[in-house]
């Protein structure tokens, strides 16, 4: 039919064989495993499911489709030319090109699927995870992290959720071009989920990778997510938990890691906190903690090519996408104009230091006021104002300027100081 | 025999003048009403008979037909039993007709022929045409509120019977409203640490623009709400004689004097149907809470718990300022002016609603939001997040921070007083094609609106409200001229999004 060269044909023939064995009804990445190791590869294994030689284990439930009538109905060549089409690679343990810290887990991906550059893994990985409902202050250090740590050459691996994840992805791709983030999904890597991150798919796509265990097409099932949690922990060498609250599916990659022998660290957060209530437990029972981008790279032995041990402690001037301490505001270009836009009229350059100087002795001291009514944890407005003792007008329109500047972030009508 | 007495029934919060024709004639011995009672108007045959004989009259032995003119309308209640009582009497010979003529008749019956007090009397007596109503005793004070009408008070069927044929004393109406000052209610001073929140109720009434309180439990949003009719101005005379037409009308209980001086605070359990909130009813259409609370406070605490179906049923009354109930027969106009405030948590988890202190996943809180409607949640001009105070403000709180209701309760006379000054009931009302001649802003001003429709931080529509709102804001400190900045920058604050979805990145 295919007249190719014997390997390259079969090649191709593997690939849509491993494409078709994952739209195989419920399964897992348990069963696929076996199924592959059992038939030595995934044509041979296509062929043994068809033929109905190998198939579910035990007792099919009735109700159930058995496998080989179900592969019936699958035509593998299309499956794997719509993949092609949608520059997705698919690849499987035991090829050359499978991510090599990934192939030693003790349960890997038994076929992976990948947007972007999958060789990205390869190189020093570390996961920075944490809740979807995040404080602007974990926003902001997820966005840090991201960015410092792919400056610094390392991979930032996560889960494209909303929240800390995003936001790592977001630093990682506003890093310099020695920056890579790989994303892990766990629907189809065609399939943008949560649909407000597409965007951000992309980016990780040209930056780096989206990779996922589910077929091309397919749905984020609720039980896909502990089984991506696990792939984030497989790929990578050092997991650090922004901000998680108790009982947080991020514990859930934490536990993963442990399991693997992969070290975990945390931020540390304000007791009161809900957002750092897993994030402190895991301090509490013995994880490092982590302040920076430098902490990790400390523990992972890495040592920088400048000799400083630390990154410099606020963003670079010119920042190039909606930096997290600002809101982003549903749409890209809003928040482009809000981030980057430039500071409001009247408002001269140099009070930037002077109202986000610790001390705050600035030439507004109404500035250094408020600053320390907002406090680095969320603060309701009308908190700020009974401690303050301005008129609503006035610290309205400070905490405006501050935000400006990126000093605080406002959310849902909570302030919270970023620096 | 005929005899024709008048009296007047209920429709919403009207009255309708009511021809009363009793006819006296041959046939065998009975007693029908016709003309579209309704059961317990129905059922005065029963009341009548037995109060005319327990009042030692003699029951005419004949055919009685008693017929409601006009017979389109649906008469509804018991305020008939006096006239038809009366007709009866007259018609029988046992009181001369003529006497009756020039007097309206209110009251329901006793078995024992005594007087009770009635729903409605004081739209009922404005509804009357003639000089004189006979009313009982109990609901005088309220008959004669109207003036112009001469007020019969008394005590039984008797009693009627023999003073209008001069053998007896009407008995003597209760002076007046006696201008005591009715409860000012809980004080201002009592709230601590809560500026935004005192800011907000104090712009809610200086220019009646409906607020949204979020906040945990615990906070403070009821004691807020609580507070907001201490500080709106005392109701004029006319305000409360539409306010107490509408709380007789519903049956509600009037303060002594009858006369309802308080802006009322109507707080319904969200439980609450729509015909209890807006009005409505089968044979008798009863005005809501809605309309009770007009030309004050209603006060709907969890709001997430109505149902969204009668909260939307809320929103046109809302900008209307009435509300025009309809059934197969008929309809009627309620009126519907009052100031909502509302009150919700943030979310359902309990917590603050803050990133930190919230446990609630997206979704949940996404959940929650959502029933309360877009539309409805945009009608709040107003939407603040209250949260418990400092500690340190609860135990020692700054003196300069707690102003009492009446300091409070003049600054809104005064911005109440420069609206109406400029020809608007509220600046809450102020049309949309006026906003530039009665609501102008200056230049930073516009360019700080400008710069948030830009962002997206907000919407047309929010925008005019912000302006109306920062109207007010300039009126409560005494400006004139167009709205400076500080007071649309407070303005904007004062609106904030306590149900904004997490963002996404990108």
């Amino acid at each position: 039919m295919r007249r190719e060269p014997a390997s390259a044909a079969g090649r191709r023939d593997d690939e849509a064989a491993a494409v078709a064995l994952c739209g195989l009804p419920g399964i897992g990445p348990v069963s696929l495993g076996r199924l592959l190791s059992e038939a030595g590869g995934p044509a041979a294994a296509w062929e043994a499911v068809r033929s109905g030689n190998l198939g579910r284990p035990g007792n099919p439930r009735p109700g159930i489709v058995p496998w080989a009538v179900a592969a019936a109905r699958i035509d593998p060549w299309t499956r794997w030319e719509a993949a092609v089409a949608g520059g997705i690679g698919v690849t499987w343990v035991g090829r050359p090109d499978y991510p090599s810290r990934l192939a030693l887990d003790p349960l890997p991906p038994p076929v992976l699927f990948w947007r972007g550059h999958l060789e990205v893994l390869d190189r020093r990985c570390v996961a920075v995870i944490g809740t979807r409902r995040c404080t602007p202050g974990g926003r902001r250090l997820a966005w840090e992290l991201g960015r410092d740590l792919a400056e610094a050459g390392m991979c930032v691996v996560s889960g494209l959720a909303l929240g800390i994840d995003g936001h790592a992805h977001l630093g990682a791709c506003t890093a310099g071009p020695r920056g890579a983030t790989v994303g892990v999904a766990a629907s189809g890597v065609d399939v943008p989920y949560p649909r407000r991150h597409a965007a951000l798919w992309q980016r990780v796509v040209e930056r780096g990778a989206v990779i996922s265990e589910t077929a091309p097409g397919g749905p984020a099932q609720r039980w896909r997510f502990p089984a991506r949690n696990r792939v984030i922990a497989g790929s990578s060498e050092l997991v650090v938990v922004v901000e998680s609250h108790s009982g947080g599916g991020s514990l859930l990659t934490v536990e993963a890691a442990l399991e693997r022998g992969i070290e975990v660290r945390a931020v540390p957060g304000p007791v009161h906190s809900s957002a750092s209530e897993g994030t402190n437990q895991l301090l509490f029972e013995g994880a490092g903690p982590v302040r920076s981008a430098a902490d990790v790279l400390d523990a992972m032995g890495e040592v920088r090519a400048t000799g400083r041990r630390r990154p410099p402690p606020s963003p670079p001037p010119e920042r190039p996408a909606s930096p997290p301490g600002d809101p982003a505001r549903g749409s890209r270009d809003r928040s482009a104009q809000r981030g980057s836009g430039p500071p409001p009229a009247g408002q001269p350059r140099s009070s930037r230091r002077d109202a986000v100087g610790p001390a705050g002795q600035g030439e507004d001291p109404r500035a250094a006021r408020v600053l320390a009514a907002v406090g680095w944890e969320p603060t309701s407005l009308n908190r700020v104002v009974a401690r303050v003792g301005l008129p609503i007008a006035v610290v309205v329109a400070v905490l405006e300027q501050l935000a400006a500047l990126g000093s605080v972030a406002e959310e849902r009508g909570w302030w919270q100081r970023l620096r | 025999m005929l005899a024709t007495v008048s009296s007047a029934t209920l429709l919403g919060v009207e009255g309708c003048a009511i021809r009363v024709e009793v006819h006296v004639g041959n046939g065998l011995p009975g007693f029908s009403i016709v003309g579209l009672p309704d059961a317990t108007c129905r059922e005065a045959r029963d009341r009548v008979r037995a109060a005319v004989v327990s009042s030692g009259f003699k029951w005419p032995q004949h055919r009685i037909t008693v017929n409601l003119a006009p017979t389109s309308v649906r008469k509804a209640g018991s305020g008939m039993d006096l006239p038809i009582a009366v007709g009866v009497l007259g018609a029988d010979g046992q009181l001369d007709p003529s006497l009756c003529d020039g007097i309206a008749f209110f009251g329901e019956l006793g078995l024992d022929g005594s007087l009770r007090r009635l729903a409605g009397t004081l739209p009922l007596v404005g509804a009357a045409r003639e000089p004189a109503v006979v009313v009982p005793v109990a609901c005088a004070a309220e008959a004669s509120l109207l003036g112009g009408t001469r007020v019969l008070a008394a005590v039984s069927l008797r009693n009627v019977v023999l003073a209008i044929a001069g053998q007896d004393q009407w008995s003597r109406v209760p002076g007046a409203a006696p201008a005591t000052e009715q409860d000012p209610g809980e004080d201002l001073a009592d709230v601590r640490g809560q500026p935004v929140g005192r800011l907000a109720v104090e712009v809610a009434a200086a220019g009646g623009h409906h607020l949204l309180l979020v906040g945990p439990p615990g906070a403070g949003k009821t004691m807020l709400a609580r507070r907001i009719p201490g500080i709106l101005p005392p109701l004029t005379r006319a305000e409360a004689l539409d306010v107490t037409r509408v709380h007789s009308a519903a049956g509600l209980e009037l303060p002594p004097g009858a006369l309802v001086l308080r802006p009322p605070f109507r707080v319904p359990h969200h439980s609450a149907s729509m015909v209890s909130l807006i009005g409505g009813g089968t044979t008798q259409i009863r005005p809501g809470e809605l309309s009770c609370s007009s030309h004050g406070v209603l006060f709907l605490d969890e709001l997430g718990e109505f149902s969204s179906s009668v909260l939307d049923a809320l929103r046109q009354p809302l900008e209307d300022g009435a509300v025009v109930v309809c059934r197969a027969r008929h309809s009627v106009r309620l009126p519907a002016q009052c100031l909502l405030v509302a009150a919700m948590n943030p979310c359902p988890c309990g917590g603050d609603g803050s990133p930190a202190g919230c446990r609630c996943s997206e979704a949940a809180r996404a959940r929650y939001a959502s029933k309360v409607s877009g539309p409805l949640l945009d009608r709040f001009d107003l939407r603040v997040a209250v949260d418990p105070p400092d500690v340190s403000d609860l135990v020692a709180p700054d003196p300069a921070a707690t102003e009492t209701s009446a300091t409070v309760a003049a600054r809104v006379a005064r911005a109440r007083g420069r609206a109406a000054a400029r020809g608007v009931r509220c600046n809450a009302a102020i049309p949309g094609r006026r906003l530039d001649e009665l609501a102008a802003i200056d230049g930073a001003s516009r360019r700080l609106l400008e710069h948030r429709l830009r962002q997206g931080r907000l919407s047309a529509r929010g925008m005019h409200r912000v302006r109306r709102v920062a109207r007010t804001l300039a009126d409560l400190a005494g400006e004139e001229g167009a709205v400076a900045e500080e007071h649309v920058l407070a303005a904007l604050a004062l609106r904030s999004e306590p149900f904004a979805p997490s963002r996404g990145v990108a």
